[in-house]
């Protein structure tokens, strides 16, 4: 084991790799930046590039791509409060209080810091443990999923606001609004009022946009201020004390982050919302977070890229891919003649290292990458903001046409816009509804494949063969109801 | 600046007669003169999509245009299909799809166009056939014991497959059939997930390509039963056919499709590019990289091999849907 990671170190040291990677990164982020481009698409179409290159050096671009897409997608969140992934919602709550305050270097400084050190630490935990992580993975069917789920569904209620009950009614429209279309499982029409259209389901990207950037829009331009404050300045950038005052939440996400990252299915959206969550419960100051606090972007950052590390293990020691990202991965390790799967590493484990080693530099390469792009990005927020807001719209419509070029989902964008704005002048706020949408058809499919399980006996089946989801179920409303109390504890001084 | 205006007409005039020109040159030219869109009704990353970037990689070279690829995922494969369904039949918009979405669907649901009569067959790519898998440690040592068992206990054995009505769901169904037993069905999001839930022991068995099974089965996880066909694909394994299912059981096959009323012209130009693969080096390696078997065939060869999916299907349907 040792010798191979020594080799493998070895493999790794080589310029052609370090300037792929570069590559890979440098573009996944502009294409994460773009609302409407996926990260995805970007793998998916540069893949046959990377067959026609070594292993050491064609893997590694690909998980440039993946990684600097995962920061890119941060960016608009940030400044333009327009997140293209789940993942990016939570940090778009902070990041972009942070921009409307000035300080929208600083917030990308933060959400870079954290990306990396989160990140980073998940990859090393990863290379460290992958075997036991490896048998930890299996002991995660349908019902567990479907218990994590309903409990980050409950602490997420329980934790975005002071009032629960507006909260629980947004989540209950997001989990409605997940429901309209095809039923996963029995392949039964759900809401569509037979409007074709409708059969797949809202698709989320144009939900995202219309209830995080359009009212943040329509904002600026009713209040119309002659010059708005923000477009002015971006501020300073993060001073190392203030990423000192944070590196609490960093760690705590990080673990979060990676223990959510190997649980099969769960996925970004969820570790960001539990880092956030988490961070706020944690906090002295509970009801600073959504305000532009720094801490929120760190927790919400630091977690969702520390998911990157245990999703990897399935595929590398399994040769299972558990998303479509490490689908494309496995194409690409298949494409070079390396099988994932349990004898990749007595086979190829110098290989395999290289390119976990590869990994972490990409997370330090990038640190660079990142750090001196963030100038170029931040200058976005100086523009005029007559100028500035056009483009906004622009890029919200075009993003979402160009996600599945379908007209219908224009028509969304604006009826979610529309939804956004209201919400927002009634105090409602949205995070809930989307999280529900996000997370209900996991959480509604992982129902589904554990009735079918069951046979009929749920009560049987739930209390005789899964404790563990048994467990997690009981807890659940007492952590929500905890959690809720101590949210209401407005400090005294 | 009379000479100068006099000059920029001239430019323009010019320019002006040579796009006239070029037009005329390009009615009078071959098909394909634009790119031409090849739409897959499912995701990106999945082994469609792999697939399709090798051939649109390749193609080119044949076309002499390039060739896009563009992801319509939604209602189970149907929106891309219908996109093209309705689509210009002019060979500039192709339909990238396989046999569960061509022709089961249409007997599961009502669908916003029809199969057999919107589109014709270009050609088909490749097949795989499915395997049945159980864990290495399971008491069914061969296929006989996990059908003697099915009989034994209706319902009890758990299989898990990719979702209702796809790639492992179909044959699995076929199977049960075939051989009058009853497994109970649990649906995964996609084969990886099903083959992980057989080696968590939350299934009793599953089924899987050959392709991704190699890595699994030389460790030992996983014991193949049965494989797809009439030939053997492992030499100690029985095929479908000996254990008594009959037919295109089990085969996924790829399928490029164009909307019907394709001038004949143009189907022969794209048959002739897509037949060409065939014998392309670099093509056939990339595509072996993958483990993807290449097996093209022509549109009226695979044309009967729809009708007769078609007629097999409704069948299943209706055995399935009537109980």
């Amino acid at each position: 084991m040792i010798d191979f990671f020594i080799e493998g170190f070895g493999m790794a040291m080589r310029i052609d790799t370090f300037v792929v990677m570069a590559l890979g990164l440098f573009c996944g982020m502009l294409v994460g930046a773009l609302p409407g481009f996926t990260t995805l698409m970007a793998m998916a179409i540069l893949l046959p590039i990377s067959f026609f290159l070594e292993p050491i050096v064609g893997i590694p671009f690909l998980l440039g791509i993946y990684k600097g897409g995962m920061f890119g997608g941060s960016i608009p969140a940030i400044l333009v409060s327009m997140p293209g992934t789940g993942a990016a919602v939570a940090t778009s709550r902070d990041g972009y209080a942070l921009t409307q305050k000035g300080k929208s270097r600083k917030a990308l400084d933060m959400a870079l810091f954290a990306s990396v050190f989160g990140d980073t630490a998940s990859d090393i935990f990863t290379i460290l443990m992958i075997f036991p992580i490896a048998l930890l993975v299996m002991q995660f069917g349908p019902p567990e999923l479907f218990a994590v789920l309903l409990m980050s569904l409950i602490i997420i209620a329980a934790t975005s606001g002071s009032n629960p009950i507006k909260a629980l009614i947004m989540m209950l429209l997001g989990l409605w609004l997940a429901s309209i279309g095809t039923d996963p499982l029995g392949g039964v029409e759900r809401f569509t009022f037979g409007i074709f259209e409708l059969k797949s389901g809202i698709p989320l990207l144009p939900m995202l946009i219309g209830v995080f950037a359009i009212p943040e829009v329509a904002k600026v331009v009713m209040e119309n201020k002659k010059v708005r404050q923000l477009a002015t300045v971006m501020g300073e950038r993060l001073t190392f004390r203030e990423f000192g005052a944070s590196f609490r939440t960093v760690c705590r996400s990080t673990v979060i982050g990676t223990s959510i990252g190997i649980i099969p299915g769960l996925g970004q959206v969820v570790a960001a919302m539990m880092g956030y969550s988490a961070a706020k419960n944690a906090s002295p100051t509970p009801e600073k977070f959504g305000e532009g606090e720094l801490e929120g972007v760190a927790a919400a950052e630091a977690a969702n890229n520390a998911v990157n590390g245990p999703t990897m293990v399935p595929l590398l020691t399994l040769g299972i891919p558990g998303d479509n990202v490490t689908a494309i991965l496995l194409g690409a390790f298949v494409a070079q003649g390396l099988r994932p799967g349990p004898q990749l590493f007595e086979e190829q484990g110098a290989v395999v290292f290289a390119i976990l080693i590869a990994m972490v530099f990409a997370n330090l390469m990038f640190l660079a990458i990142g750090y001196l792009s963030i100038p170029i990005f931040s200058r976005l927020v100086t523009i005029k903001v007559s100028v500035l807001i056009p483009l906004v719209i622009m890029f919200a419509f075009a993003g979402t046409y160009v996600f599945r070029s379908d007209s219908t989902d224009l028509l969304m964008l604006v009826v979610f816009g529309v939804f956004g704005i209201l919400a927002k002048a009634a105090k409602f706020d949205v995070m809930p509804l989307v999280m529900g949408f996000i997370l209900g058809p996991p959480m509604e499919y992982a129902f589904g494949q554990t009735v079918a399980m069951t046979n009929g006996d749920m009560a049987g089946f739930f209390l005789g063969e899964r404790w563990g989801a048994t467990a997690v179920l009981m807890a659940s409303p007492f952590i929500g109801y905890l959690l809720w109390k101590r949210m209401q504890r407005v400090p005294t001084d | 600046m009379f000479s100068f205006s006099r000059r920029k007409a001239a430019t323009v005039l010019a320019a002006a007669g040579f796009a006239v020109a070029a037009s005329f040159t390009a009615a009078q030219a071959e098909y394909p003169e634009k790119p031409i869109t090849m739409v897959i009704p499912l995701g990106a990353g999945g082994s469609h999509d792999l697939n399709a970037r090798v051939i649109t990689s390749i193609i080119p070279t044949y076309l002499e245009q390039a060739m896009i690829v563009r992801l319509t995922p939604g209602a189970g494969g149907q929106k891309g299909t219908q996109e093209v369904a309705n689509a210009e039949a002019d060979g500039y918009t192709l339909l990238f799809t396989h046999n569960y979405i061509d022709m089961l669907q249409q007997h599961v649901e009502t669908l916003p166009y029809n199969p057999n009569e919107d589109f014709i067959p270009i050609a088909r790519i490749n097949y795989a056939p499915i395997a049945v898998v159980v864990r290495g440690d399971s008491p069914y040592m061969t296929m006989d014991d996990l059908i003697a068992a099915s009989k034994a206990d209706p319902g009890g054995i758990q299989m898990a497959h990719s979702g209702n009505w796809g790639a492992l769901f179909v044959p699995a169904a076929q199977m049960m059939n075939a051989l009058d037993m009853q497994w109970n069905l649990v649906p995964y999001q996609g084969g990886g997930p099903a083959m992980q839930a057989l080696l968590a022991g939350d299934a009793d068995v599953t089924m899987g390509f050959p392709s991704t099974l190699s890595g699994q089965l030389d460790s030992g996880a996983v014991r193949v039963l049965a494989t797809a066909g009439q030939e053997r694909i492992y030499d100690d394994v029985p095929t479908f056919g000996e254990i008594g299912v009959e037919g295109d059981v089990g085969f996924m096959h790829r399928v490029v499709l164009a909307p019907a009323g394709t001038p004949d012209d143009v189907v022969a130009t794209l048959t002739a590019a897509f037949q060409a693969l065939a014998e392309d080096r670099t093509f056939t390696r990339m595509m072996g990289r993958l483990g993807e078997t290449i097996e093209i065939i022509d549109g009226p060869a695979y044309q009967a091999m729809r009708i007769e999916q078609n007629g097999n299907y409704e069948v299943l349907v209706n055995e399935l849907t009537s109980q």
